[in-house]
């Protein structure tokens, strides 16, 4: 168990190695930021000067060197437009992103898993049609057109929500369901056919033959076996909440990391875009660590050696 | 039930209408200030935000004129200016402007070991000698006719506490003299200031001005017509109807300092280094129904690289070439190009007004005169690397130029130096059209410190730039504000959103 979670930390490592360089590699293929930062008018002595105050005047293996060698001491370098450490900036974005996308998981979760179960049990009759449309609906309908929707009806002509920006709960309320109602959707969805696969199970008949009520048998035995491919989901949905991110954020003028690495990539501030990179790696690779582990508290017969 | 709770929850809580905004004044850009630092960025929506908490040494008004402001710079001669700093005047702070002050500014921006983004503006500068308490005697390295336009964005900071907080904190925790004081920044949220009572020019109307960062276009005009903000920029003409109805708010224009246009890759032996191919390019293209049709009218045709804003501008030079198909085929003909020919062109796509559409419709003009054109659209992040470098891959490109200085030294010697004479600086990057006696005028107009004889080497410039057609001439962009219709307050040409201007009515 020790040596399986150590390995997967190596693993980790390797994943930010891989992704940093990846970073690297795709922006410095994009074009000299240099071109961005100066006016249109500025001589080419000033975009010279700017080049080497950068160090973007070097060889590409060389900057690649200080990169990652900055990289391992926890430098990750100055923001080119602010001029401020490009860590400290993300890591300040960062919390409204987690905010706004463990309000979405909350929401998808707390809405998802009863629908689905709801559907599973009442499996053919109009409840299951209905709830099952909802689904396939959330899934298709683009972030971006829910978004826009939700501030018609709710901003503009009911005067309920806030439009736009950050400060107070109701301005959480139409980014966490623009940005979970796609998670919801995969979650009703995964949650009902794990329930009515396990439903007709040997166990869940043996458990209605015992007599315990139906409510128990839904929730304590279908569904505690229905839910490892949906703590897998939820893992995976992480990755789909913050880059859902973008766009919610982009639309209801969220602070977070999402809209914030939209316009460092626009404008080519590469240590901005690299950083960001870098720690979303980080939090997937160490979030699907603990969906692995999560299993071993699910179902017992999963061992890690 | 459970579901009947959260609606009741809902409805009870609703949002109070945003509208109560009171004696305040909430203005939305499409993204944050980068810092505030008046002095160390490249962005309107940040120079905004620093021009209501610091104070130019200069001000630009809104015609496009300059007048002093904190203090008045005389020339002693064609190499030498003394500044005199007004009396009385005190950083929020409580700190003294003086000669020192303004000393310590130059040499902040002239430090060649930490250069700042406004640094470039001020590079002809020699030497500053504090003369006294309030004044300082400047020398340039080479006559300056531009020393009291590039004074404008001479944005003054606090000396002392510079140099004890330090640039980075200064950047985050601004003080100036202007009429606002800063009072907090929240990252991607807001930025708030709070109306400056000792303001030197006088107490200002509103008592406080809010920033909003909102990128996304559609958000912001709801936001405006719910009354959430009060000014917001960069209205799209579509969405000029849904404001005008809202009965809340209003779209206000002006004519920008912006021009937009095609420059054309003479270079070579192919068809567009003949002349009167160019001018049929120019007869062959309808300005005014590109305005008219493709950008909502929000635009104003325009014969010359020119606005009326800009100093060196000339009427009659600038008359928009008429739109006569007949004329450019007669001219194509002439030029041995009787059946057209087809060269490719670049365009951005979002960076200006519907640009990319306004690419498609001259396509379309274009093809009227038998000339096909291959148009590629770009992302504006590589399309200007490619511009910078010289590596543009297309025969022509579309791209805009605002003349942030207001003077035709700016536009023509960035975009049209050809580099041709000995003993004068090399080609502009922009430059692809060579003709030496445009050159001339453009360095002796540089040097010229007597207005009158500089307006007449433009006069001569446009001249030449007009017969030669490096350009097709398009138009002069217009600025579209959406407005609540409480607020008194005029579109400025230079993109200012200066809140002391404004009033609640």
């Amino acid at each position: 168990m020790l040596t399986y979670v150590i390995r997967r930390l190596f693993l980790v490592l390797v994943v930010v190695w891989g992704s940093a360089t990846l970073a690297f590699g795709l922006l410095y293929l994009s074009g000299d930021p240099v071109n961005l930062m100066l006016p249109l008018d500025a001589g080419p002595e000033a975009r010279e000067d700017l080049r080497r105050a950068y160090g973007f005047d070097r060889p590409l293996y060389a900057q690649y060197g200080r990169y990652l060698l900055k990289l391992t001491q926890g430098d990750f370098g100055t923001s080119l437009r602010s001029e401020e450490p490009a860590l400290e900036l993300v890591l300040q974005r960062m919390g409204p992103t987690l905010l706004l996308a463990g309000w979405g998981l909350l929401f998808a979760v707390a809405f998802g898993v009863p629908a689905g179960v709801l559907a599973a049990v009442r499996k053919g009759s109009l409840v299951e049609l209905g709830t099952m449309t909802l689904a396939l609906l959330g899934q298709s309908v683009p972030v971006f057109w829910l978004g826009l929707m939700l501030i018609l009806v709710f901003g503009l002509k009911l005067h309920w929500l806030p439009i736009s920006g950050a400060g107070s709960w109701k301005h959480l309320v139409l980014p966490t369901i623009t940005v979970g109602t796609f998670v919801t959707a995969s979650i009703a969805r995964l949650t009902r056919s794990g329930v009515i696969q396990e439903l007709r199970s040997d166990h869940v008949r043996t458990a209605r033959a015992k007599g315990l009520s139906g409510r128990v048998v839904v929730y304590k035995h279908a569904l505690r076996n229905a839910a490892i491919p949906v703590v897998t989901i939820i893992g995976l949905q992480l990755g789909a909440l913050l880059s859902g991110a973008v766009i919610t954020e982009t639309i209801f003028a969220w602070p977070g990391i999402g809209r914030f690495v939209l316009i460092a990539v626009s404008q080519r501030d590469f240590p901005v875009v690299q950083t960001t990179v870098v720690i979303f790696a980080l939090m997937l690779a160490f979030v699907n660590l603990v969906v692995d582990l999560a299993y071993l508290w699910l179902d017992p017969r999963v061992r890690y050696t | 039930m459970r579901k009947t709770i959260l609606i009741l929850i809902l409805i009870l809580s609703a949002a109070l209408p945003a509208w109560a905004l009171g004696n305040m004044l909430v203005i939305a850009q499409g993204v944050d200030a980068t810092t505030l630092d008046p002095v160390n960025h490249q962005e309107t929506p940040t120079a905004n935000v620093a021009a209501q908490i610091f104070d130019n040494f200069y001000r630009r008004l809104p015609n496009g004129k300059y007048e002093p402001w904190l203090g008045t710079a005389k020339a002693l001669d064609d190499l030498t200016w003394e500044l005199t700093v007004k009396k009385g005047i005190r950083f929020h702070n409580g700190e003294e402007l003086n000669a020192e002050v303004i000393k310590f500014n130059f040499d902040r921006l002239l430090n060649p070991k930490k250069p700042l983004k406004y640094s470039t503006y001020f590079k002809d500068i020699k030497s500053v000698k504090v003369t006294g308490p309030y004044t300082l005697k400047v020398t340039t390295s080479k006559p300056s006719p531009l020393f009291l336009t590039r004074l404008t964005y001479f944005w003054v900071v606090p000396k002392k506490y510079i140099e004890k907080k330090g640039d980075a904190y200064f950047a985050n925790h601004p003080v100036g003299t202007g009429p606002y004081k800063f009072v907090r920044w929240v990252k991607d949220q807001e930025i708030v200031l709070e109306a400056n009572n000792k303001y030197w020019a006088g107490k200002p109307k509103i008592k406080k001005v809010v920033f909003r960062p909102i990128p996304e276009a559609s958000s912001r005009v709801a936001e405006l017509v719910t009354g959430g903000v009060d000014i917001i920029t960069n209205l799209s003409p579509e969405a000029v109807g849904v404001v005008n109805d809202s009965g809340v708010a209003e779209a206000r224009t002006v004519p920008s300092i912006r021009n937009i246009f095609v420059v054309l890759d003479v270079k070579g032996e192919g068809p567009l280094h003949n002349r009167k191919v160019r001018q049929a390019l120019n007869y062959a293209i309808d300005k005014e129904a590109i305005v008219k049709h493709v950008l909502g009218g929000y635009g104003v045709p325009v014969g010359c690289p020119l606005n009326p804003y800009i100093f060196g501008y000339d009427e009659e030079l600038c008359e928009p070439y008429p739109y006569d198909p007949a004329k450019a085929k007669e001219l194509l003909a002439d030029a041995g190009y009787p059946d057209g020919f087809s060269f490719s062109m670049g365009s951005p796509s979002g960076r200006y007004l519907n640009d990319r559409q306004v690419a498609e419709a001259i396509v379309g003009q274009l093809a009227k005169i038998g000339v096909k054109v291959d148009l590629k659209v770009q992302e504006w992040s590589s399309y200007v690397g490619q511009i910078l470098e010289r590596k543009i891959p297309t025969d022509a490109w579309l791209i805009g130029w605002g003349n942030a200085q207001f003077d035709a030294d700016n536009t023509l010697f960035t975009m049209l130096y050809g580099g041709t004479l000995v003993d004068a600086p090399p080609q502009s990057l922009f430059d692809y059209w060579q003709d030496p006696e445009l050159d001339q005028v453009l360095l002796a107009a540089q040097s010229e410190m007597d207005v009158e004889e500089r307006l007449d080497y433009y006069r001569d410039a446009l001249w030449f730039i007009r017969e030669g057609a490096p350009w097709i001439f398009l138009y002069q962009q217009k600025d579209i504000y959406g407005v609540n219709t409480r607020v008194k307050w005029q579109p400025r040409p230079d993109e200012l959103i200066w809140a002391f201007d404004a009033e609640i009515k």
